[in-house]
């Protein structure tokens, strides 16, 4: 990569841009058909009513509420980790940060659908907007989904900043190469970015400010969508544990989801040069710690549950040991620590691939891991006489599935639009020279006196 | 002083006859949503009576206990509302505003006691049940939570009455559809803040137990029940 | 806004980019007629070290502190604002944690909110209005010239950007007959 010149890395990266393969239309298209199918499934279900999903009493949360906070947690790829590696100057940042924030984006968008799709009345969905309505009714702020509705917008607006703030040079760039209605676009997009030090400045002190400000928030959505379950009377949801719990869940699918589109985008973009091993066993070495430090936190949250010994926890707890959720739990125990910590500890198996293996069963095992958060707790609550079970329909199953191909299809138009890496920022990483090393040779001078 | 409605049900007297049941169904325009429906536990049942068992076979002892909406002080549906469909009435009853709801069904997830029913269809009458309808009940639309009630309609209708006829309202002159039809007289409605009427007085008996008591949700349904520890004694 | 005459040169790389800033800075031109344009940061150059100052360090907790005043409002008055107070689960009304978690979100929220309207306000975007440009920048080029040159100094300008190492000069917005 250091031997590329500023054009090479243009060329490189814009190359993506101009034009679709037959194979990309074909994928595109597969997505774009599951996607539709989810949103059939969906106008279906509002019209027809809920009872076309498998909820019932008394699990009135299923595949929709382990959707939502799946995806939550899996927006947590991008602008936190991001952040973090922007505030630290990691240099090795560069190529990764903005097809983490665009993960980040994307998952928090399908995420925030969630919540309204499971409504039973969803075209009212709007009442928990804060407005002086004709009802004369403000949302409650007690409630948790009114906190879920606060932070969730904080940190859309805040991620979808983060994200496009560094574009506006790369639009820019863009610009001065197309031509035609593609030149009408992307001058639109580039707002006039001509490149002066004073943009250049507030734009790298706006991205200082906003990283700063966007961990904070990261922290809050996730400890809040894991107090919706908390501040609920619910055996085994009301537990101080779980904000932290969560907020560790959520970085952990979110690097693995960042880990596997890197391995995607390496392979089909061919960002061979510019996505390197480096980058898979920075971030592999980090998936391990959050890995072991999941374990940590379903290891302390089991035992503080069997040692309680609680009449109302002890069926939720067995329910997932070994009763009928155990087959669940203990894949989801294989996909999130047993298989991924031996291919991310030893050094040889720390391969691109074998990040790109843990990462794949890790966002398996994220999804089960909040399936088993909500489920066995709603169906063991603490009248025996009410103990309940669930199934996921079709509906269901469409939605769920519909969304990951949205997100692949998004993923997909996203890279197509804008360049998946950060083509500026490339470039300041290759000049890192420090400025007190640097002597400017002046030659004589022609003409002045 | 405020009203403040509660509910004693003598467990010791109850012969798990489910009169309750139908009663409130009738009261309360629940519709019924079908066998198959049922099957997958959609059923609505504001007060269900629960049986538990005792013993082997074939010494066994068969117990009743008759579950509705607790209606607690400290209700955990209420808080986790975003829209105030559920909250805090005047009256100290766990309101329900079915206009209000949007369907999010996290009161039916933090009721401990699972006393909170979900439409998942448009409810439908078979003919001629629909000429049945309570006209003092509003009928439920697809994708709102439902709920025990006290039986408010006749909580209001006796308050207006009494108010009418400028006089105190009677104690057990109110009574909910499930207290007027238990033939055994198992379930006592009244008036907690007066000291003086039967409810207050039977849900301080020494048979006195609240359901799940120690989640703190502080019902205002006393069930009363016999224990080795109390003996025979009645209150 | 017609694009006002100038005239700059396109230069190769920072070093002789700063040359070239040093030369029109030695014939006593204007820091605030000197325009710089470039595809990246360039850091530490001193051709790009001007207009550092912002108040956006300083705005961000303001519209942050703005915003949580915003916030704790909504909280504490929408709870009082139906004919009646809504009690839910034997809370009172106005409850602090509820109402700091709502405060909080709306701070952040208002540092974002102030931080980009800063940036954009600053920055002047977007503005599609044609103003003084070169597609040579996106290429790699550092673009450094003089806004409204008058007619004597051109020369001598030209000279010291070539002089400095630009690979073109180039002049816009003069009439060749003047």
């Amino acid at each position: 990569m250091a031997t590329k010149t500023p054009e090479q890395i243009n060329d490189d990266l814009l190359r993506p841009l101009s034009g679709i393969s037959g194979r990309y239309a074909l994928s595109a298209a597969l997505l774009a058909g599951v996607a539709v199918a989810a949103f059939c499934a969906f106008f279906y279900q509002a019209y027809t009513g809920l009872g076309v999903s498998g909820l019932r009493w008394p699990v009135f949360w299923g595949f929709y509420i382990t959707n939502f906070v799946f995806w939550i947690g899996l927006s947590h790829a991008g602008t936190l980790i991001s952040a973090i590696l922007r505030l630290s100057n990691a240099t090795w940042r560069r190529p990764v940060t903005r097809c983490a924030e665009v993960i980040t984006v994307f998952a928090l968008s399908i995420g925030a659908m969630f919540p309204i799709i499971h409504l039973g009345r969803p075209w009212l969905a709007f009442w928990l907007f804060p407005y002086p309505s004709e009802r004369r009714i403000w949302p409650n702020i007690h409630s948790p989904l009114l906190w879920d509705f606060f932070a969730i917008n904080t940190y859309l607006i805040a991620s979808v900043t983060f994200l496009l703030l560094p574009i506006i040079p790369d639009m820019a760039l863009v610009r001065d190469r197309a031509a035609g209605l593609r030149k009408k676009i992307y001058r639109a997009l580039a707002l006039g970015w001509t490149g002066t030090p004073k943009q250049w400045h507030r734009l790298e002190t706006a991205m200082h400010v906003m990283a700063i400000v966007v961990i904070p928030v990261a922290v809050s959505v996730h400890s809040i969508v894991s107090w919706d379950f908390a501040m609920a009377p619910v055996p085994m949801w009301h537990s101080t544990i779980f904000a932290p719990y969560f907020v560790c869940g959520a970085i952990f699918s979110g690097i693995a989801a960042l880990l596997l589109a890197m391995a995607l985008l390496r392979k089909f973009l061919h960002l061979e040069e510019y996505l390197l091993p480096i980058h898979f066993e920075n971030l592999g070495k980090l998936l391990l710690v959050m890995s072991v430090l999941w374990f940590y936190f379903i290891f302390a949250e089991r035992l503080t549950t069997w040692y309680g010994n609680s009449v109302g926890e002890m069926p939720v707890f067995w329910a997932t040991q070994h009763g009928s959720y155990a087959p669940l739990f203990w894949t989801m125990m294989f996909c999130n620590f047993l298989i991924p910590v031996p291919i991310l500890a030893i050094r040889k198996l720390r391969s691109i691939t074998g990040t790109a293996i843990a990462s794949f069963t890790i966002v398996i095992g994220m999804w089960l891991e909040r399936f088993l958060i909500i489920v066995p707790s709603l169906s063991h609550k603490y009248l025996t006489y009410s103990w309940g079970t669930y199934r996921p329909t079709w509906v269901e199953i469409t939605i769920t599935a519909g969304t990951f191909s949205g997100l692949a299809l998004l993923y997909m138009i996203f890279s197509k639009v804008v360049p998946i890496i950060s083509i500026w920022e490339l470039k300041v990483g290759l000049r890192q020279v420090p400025h007190s090393a640097r002597i400017i040779v002046e030659p004589k001078e022609v003409g002045a006196d | 002083m405020a009203h403040r409605w509660g509910m004693v049900i003598d467990l010791d007297r109850c012969t798990g006859c489910e009169a309750c049941v139908v009663a409130c169904r009738a009261e309360n325009n629940i519709a019924t949503v079908g066998e198959e429906q049922a099957g997958l536990s959609r059923a609505k049942h504001w007060i269900r009576v629960e049986r538990y068992y005792e013993g082997e076979f074939p010494d066994v002892k068969v117990k009743f206990q008759p579950v509705l909406c607790q209606q607690c002080d400290a209700a955990p549906c209420e808080t986790v509302c975003p829209t105030f469909a559920s909250y805090h009435t005047g009256e100290g009853l766990n309101g329900q505003i079915y206009n209000r709801c949007i369907g999010t069904r996290y009161c039916a997830n933090a009721c401990p006691y699972e006393v909170r029913f979900f439409n998942f269809f448009n409810p439908v009458w078979d003919k001629p049940l629909h000429l049945q309808l309570n006209p003092d009940v509003s009928v439920r639309t697809v994708g709102v939570m439902e709920k025990c009630t006290f039986c408010v309609q006749r909580i209001k209708a006796g308050e207006i009455q009494a108010e009418a006829e400028k006089r105190e309202l009677k104690d057990g002159e109110i009574r909910p559809a499930c207290v007027q039809s238990c033939p055994p007289e198992a379930m006592v409605f009244g008036d907690l803040n007066d000291a003086e009427s039967r409810a207050s007085r039977l849900a301080n008996s020494r048979r006195r137990t609240k359901l799940l008591a120690e989640l703190g949700t502080r019902p205002k349904v006393t069930y009363l029940q016999r224990d080795s520890w109390h003996g025979d004694e009645n209150a | 806004m017609p694009i006002p005459p100038a005239i700059y040169g396109l230069f190769p790389d920072p070093d002789s980019a700063e040359r070239g800033m040093n030369a029109l800075n030695r014939a006593g031109i204007s820091p605030r007629r000197i325009v710089v344009m470039s595809a990246e940061p360039f850091d530490g150059y001193s051709f790009t070290q001007m207009d550092e100052r912002t108040p956006m360090p300083w705005l961000a907790p303001m519209g942050g502190l703005v915003g949580g005043i915003l916030g704790f409002l909504l909280a504490r008055l929408t709870q009082e604002a139906y004919p009646y107070p809504l009690i839910t689960g034997g809370m009172p009304l106005l409850a602090a944690w509820p109402t700091g978690i709502i405060t909080y979100e709306c701070t952040m929220l208002g540092a974002v909110l102030a931080t980009v309207a800063t940036l954009l306000i600053s920055t002047k975007l977007p503005n599609w209005k044609p103003k003084l440009y070169d597609p040579e920048v996106s290429h790699g080029k550092i673009l450094i010239g003089v806004l409204d040159p008058s007619d004597a100094a051109r020369p001598e300008i030209e000279n010291r950007l070539r002089g400095a190492g630009a690979e073109k000069v180039k002049i816009i917005g003069v009439s060749p007959a003047s």
